[in-house]
């Protein structure tokens, strides 16, 4: 259906994540054309969510063969005065893929996702004909052709390393494996596969049900959460993007503390409900919290400790040890050792200023996964006029040889799109561009389990818990477990999501062993006692993304001054990083020093403020400047062009009952 | 707190229980089609009563609300949502679809390639978006520019079989200039969505937050712990 493309537009931004369609939605509401592109057939690459069968064609994807890093056929495109800078064909974030089942398979072979049109339930369907001949297993199980160790352990770690097990797991005789702590002997022996299963016990999940209700899940590739005084919180209000999602408290703060699971009490209710704690417990972690809430307050209470650790600092604040385990893994979310008082400190303030906003603990996430973030900003920016094209490739940019420019694009149609800017997610660059590089993994790891870790009265838990690690040195693993009501997994299952900086070579070797910690295999607990403690794991998959923040811009060879980077997502838990990059463009020289004429132009009220580039200035404008769009306050001294007005144009037309009847608004009475 | 029983805080909101039992609905509903068969146009004949030759991409609007005094005891706001002037290559975002009660797709009778079009913009909306008890949304098809020539040779019965099987819950042959059976066509769909309505109330989340401008005022006043 689609019509060609304009040949010329302002700013092309390549790449759907978090930080690009920032970008995109700024450019756009400030009045630029706009062309986003994606090459993947979704929005938000590695911050997307999946429905089930979505992520499996998503695990599929990264299981087939690489058909060649770079495009071909550009060269004869590009004219005589330029040069072109070739894009990747075919995305190297992703490693180390695998995926278990722990779940019984019914005898239904051919089970499909209900309503599952637009994907690919081929692979769904028949996992195991479509099989690539490295994987390990089978989805119907029999044993003895599992044995084969086909994962070796010598796989180049610069190729996708892919490891799909569908069906029981049985590592037994598996040499790399052998040592696999998830003990699956007994696994063995439970029918599978067309065998007997005729007698399903009630409540038990299986892999065709959650097959079937596959749309029920929204899966994170990225997990993290939103601080309710955070950057991104406050970005997503001032921009009214906010009004395209909807969002929820997590509802409990979670330690783990000598191989149990508690709940961290963090807000001043939680402190004195709570029935772990003594009344001298109570008294203590009040005082100290109510001290880190203002610690600037009174230096003199830690400056002699500003840089010794943090948990040598608290040892001395007058906290028992299972409370000092608390703030520092759970509330202040740092690691021994590792951090300064100071950062500790700030870590904790930050957590208890977050507190209470919208609920009683500091974050919030949006229904529908973390993927509507980036669909959210889409959106305004196609609202405001931005073209949008999904499984649209780019074969290379085109820089003018004399001026070191780039002045276009060249798609994967061969048609040339010209643009004065370019925003390009880092994973769109090459090994060429990226010789330099030096990036980061991330280990991940989603699992569907059938019950919390901790047991409450209402099983409608979200829940955050930091898993301290085991030896010092070594990374603590963060755990957000969401439940059914967040609208990202099917009734009467869990949701969890293990996310830590790499250290090992895979990220199972990396999380396996909390994940042991936590959860029983399904088909090791049907043979124990029904009463047993952990939850269930039924369903798992690990992977490696790559992580691509925080470098600089130096680092990649030759990109012209008018092409921008915007990394992929970080593994910190908060969202400052991507949000940051809305300020992308403008970094470097320009930012510090527009940002300080940025403030006293306010001041000024001046009209002629900005005199440098226009569409660095109407950036500034739009983001620096939304605190006073917003209010409304300062908007012709900004010099606002009548676009903003939009803005007044939207609010009577926005239904008085979809803004919150205010519980704050108590003062009529 | 369901929806928005809540009726409108009027002048005499004050005298309590004296104030008459309105319900309030707010039904999102979509309009679909390919480029330039009219969607706008539509939205605007039905919204603002105006229709202009002169088709120009809405800038900054997400939606064009209308409000319905359907009956002496209820108020329908209806929000219709045109696709964003350039998501046009099909690449909507779920933002879009997402709540959606009710829809129209559109196509141009004088441009038969538009027909064709039809089903595609069927199954991505049933593939996008579902009531909360899983079935499609009420969906009506929209003849549009029925003022020109008939293009894609279907007959009224055909056109009846065409709906029955692809899912559709009515059609109607409509003309934004001369602004024929719009209203008609609306009302059918609002018929259809209220109807949903009682056989399966919205269980409202009541932890689900909105995050927005007026809690941030609110809130800035009363700091707590």
């Amino acid at each position: 259906m689609a019509d060609k493309l304009p040949s010329e537009f302002d700013v092309v931004v390549i790449g759907t994540g978090l930080p690009e369609s920032i970008v995109a939605a700024a450019c756009s509401r400030s009045g630029q054309s706009v062309l986003h592109v994606d090459s993947r057939s979704y929005y938000g690459g590695n911050w997307a969510s999946f429905s089930f069968s979505g992520l499996l064609s998503w695990i599929k994807e990264y299981q087939e063969e690489s058909d060649g890093d770079e495009w071909a056929a550009w060269q004869e495109l590009v004219l005589e005065a330029e040069e072109g800078i070739a894009l990747r064909k075919k995305d190297q974030t992703i490693q180390h893929v695998e995926v278990i089942c722990y779940a019984s398979q019914d005898s239904d072979e051919h089970v499909e996702e209900v309503g599952a049109v637009q994907k690919n339930p081929a692979f769904v369907t028949s996992a195991s004909s479509n099989d690539p001949p490295d994987s390990t297993g089978t989805a119907c199980s029999d044993t003895s052709e599992l044995t084969a160790p086909l994962s070796e352990p010598e796989t180049s770690q610069e190729v996708p390393d892919v490891d799909a097990t569908l069906g029981n797991e049985n590592h037994v005789g598996d040499a790399d494996c052998s040592e696999s702590p998830l003990e699956q002997e007994k696994a063995e022996n439970v029918p599978v596969g067309e065998a007997v299963v005729d007698v399903p016990k009630k409540n038990r999940i299986t892999y065709s049900q959650i097959v079937k209700e596959g749309r029920r899940f929204n899966i994170d590739l990225t997990s993290k959460l939103l601080y309710s005084r955070g950057l991104l919180t406050d970005l997503l209000i001032k921009s009214s993007v906010s009004r395209y999602a909807e969002f929820k408290n997590v509802t409990r703060i979670l330690g783990y503390r000598e191989g149990n699971v508690l709940q961290v009490p963090c807000s001043r209710a939680d402190v004195f409900n709570s029935k772990k704690l003594t009344m001298v417990e109570k008294r203590m972690l009040m005082k100290f919290l109510t001290f880190c809430l203002d610690y600037e307050q009174k230096p003199e209470d830690y400056k002699v400790y500003e840089e010794c650790p943090f948990s040598e600092y608290l040892k001395t604040q007058k906290l028992t040890p299972s409370l000092q385990h608390f703030v520092l893994h759970s509330i202040a979310m740092t690691s021994e050792g590792s951090t300064s008082t100071l950062d500790g400190l700030r870590e904790t303030q930050n957590f208890l200023r977050c507190l209470g906003r919208y609920g009683n603990t500091p974050f919030l996430f949006p229904l529908y996964g973390q993927g509507e973030l980036p669909q959210c900003f889409c959106r305004m920016c196609a609202v405001f006029g931005g073209t949008y094209c999904l499984s649209h490739a780019v074969q290379c940019l085109v820089v003018d040889k004399e001026s070191g420019k780039c002045k276009a694009i060249i798609d994967h149609f061969g048609q040339r799109i010209s643009a004065k800017y370019f925003i390009v997610e880092d994973s769109y660059l090459t090994e060429k561009t990226c010789s330099n590089v030096a990036y980061r993994q991330i280990s991940r790891a989603v699992l569907i389990t059938d019950r919390s870790v901790l047991k409450a009265d209402s099983d409608q838990q979200t829940s955050i818990l930091t898993v301290p690690p085991e030896e010092p040195g070594s990374v603590a693993v963060r755990v957000v477990e969401f439940c059914s009501s967040t609208m990202t997994c099917m009734k009467g299952t869990y949701l969890v999501h293990l996310t830590c900086p790499s250290s090992k070579k895979t990220a199972r070797e990396d999380l396996e062993s909390v994940v042991q910690k936590l959860f029983v295999p399904y088909a090791e607990a049907e043979l124990e006692n029904e009463e047993v403690e952990k939850p269930n794991l039924l369903w798992a998959l690990y992977f490696n993304m790559r992580d691509s923040s925080g470098i600089d811009r130096d680092s990649y060879n030759d990109l012209p001054s008018n092409v921008y980077v915007c990394s992929g997502p970080d593994c910190s838990l908060g969202n400052k990083n991507a949000v940051q990059q809305h300020q992308m463009p403008v970094m470097q020289a320009f930012e510090i020093n527009l940002r300080t004429r940025y403030s006293q132009d306010v001041q000024e009220s001046s009209r002629t403020i900005y005199q440098g580039d226009p569409w660095l200035n109407s950036i500034i404008v739009s983001f620096s400047a939304l605190p006073y769009l917003c209010t409304g306050v300062q908007n012709d001294s900004l010099g606002r062009s009548e676009l903003w007005k939009v803005d007044m144009i939207w609010l009577p037309t926005r239904p008085a009952f979809l803004k919150e009847t205010a519980p704050h608004s108590s003062q009529k009475a | 707190m369901a929806g928005g029983a809540s009726g409108e805080p009027g002048p005499g909101a004050a005298a309590g229980s004296a104030v008459p039992e309105t319900q309030e609905h707010l039904f999102k509903v979509l309009v679909i089609g390919e480029l330039g068969v009219g969607k706008t146009s539509i939205i605007k004949r039905y919204v603002h009563q105006l229709f202009s030759q002169h088709y120009r991409a809405t800038i900054g609007v997400d939606f064009a609300l209308k409000v319905l005094n359907w009956d002496s005891k209820t108020l329908v706001r209806l929000q219709l949502w045109d696709i964003a002037g350039q998501e046009r290559f099909g690449n909507m975002t779920r933002v879009y679809y997402k709540e959606a009660v009710g829809a129209f797709v559109v196509f141009d009778i004088s441009r038969g390639s538009t027909f064709e079009a039809v089903l595609k913009w069927k199954n991505d909306l049933d593939s996008k978006v579902q009531l909360p008890n899983g079935i499609a949304i009420p969906t009506v098809l929209l003849a549009n520019k029925c003022d020109q020539n008939n293009d894609s040779g279907h007959s009224p019965s055909q056109m009846d079989q065409f709906c029955k099987e692809n899912g559709f819950t009515g059609w109607f042959e409509t003309s934004a200039k001369d602004n024929i059976n719009i209203d008609e066509a609306v009302r059918f769909l609002v018929e259809n969505i209220l109807a949903n309505h009682k056989n399966f109330p919205n269980e409202d989340d009541v932890d689900k937050i909105k995050l927005d401008q007026d809690t941030l005022r609110a809130e800035s006043k009363s700091q707590c712990c």
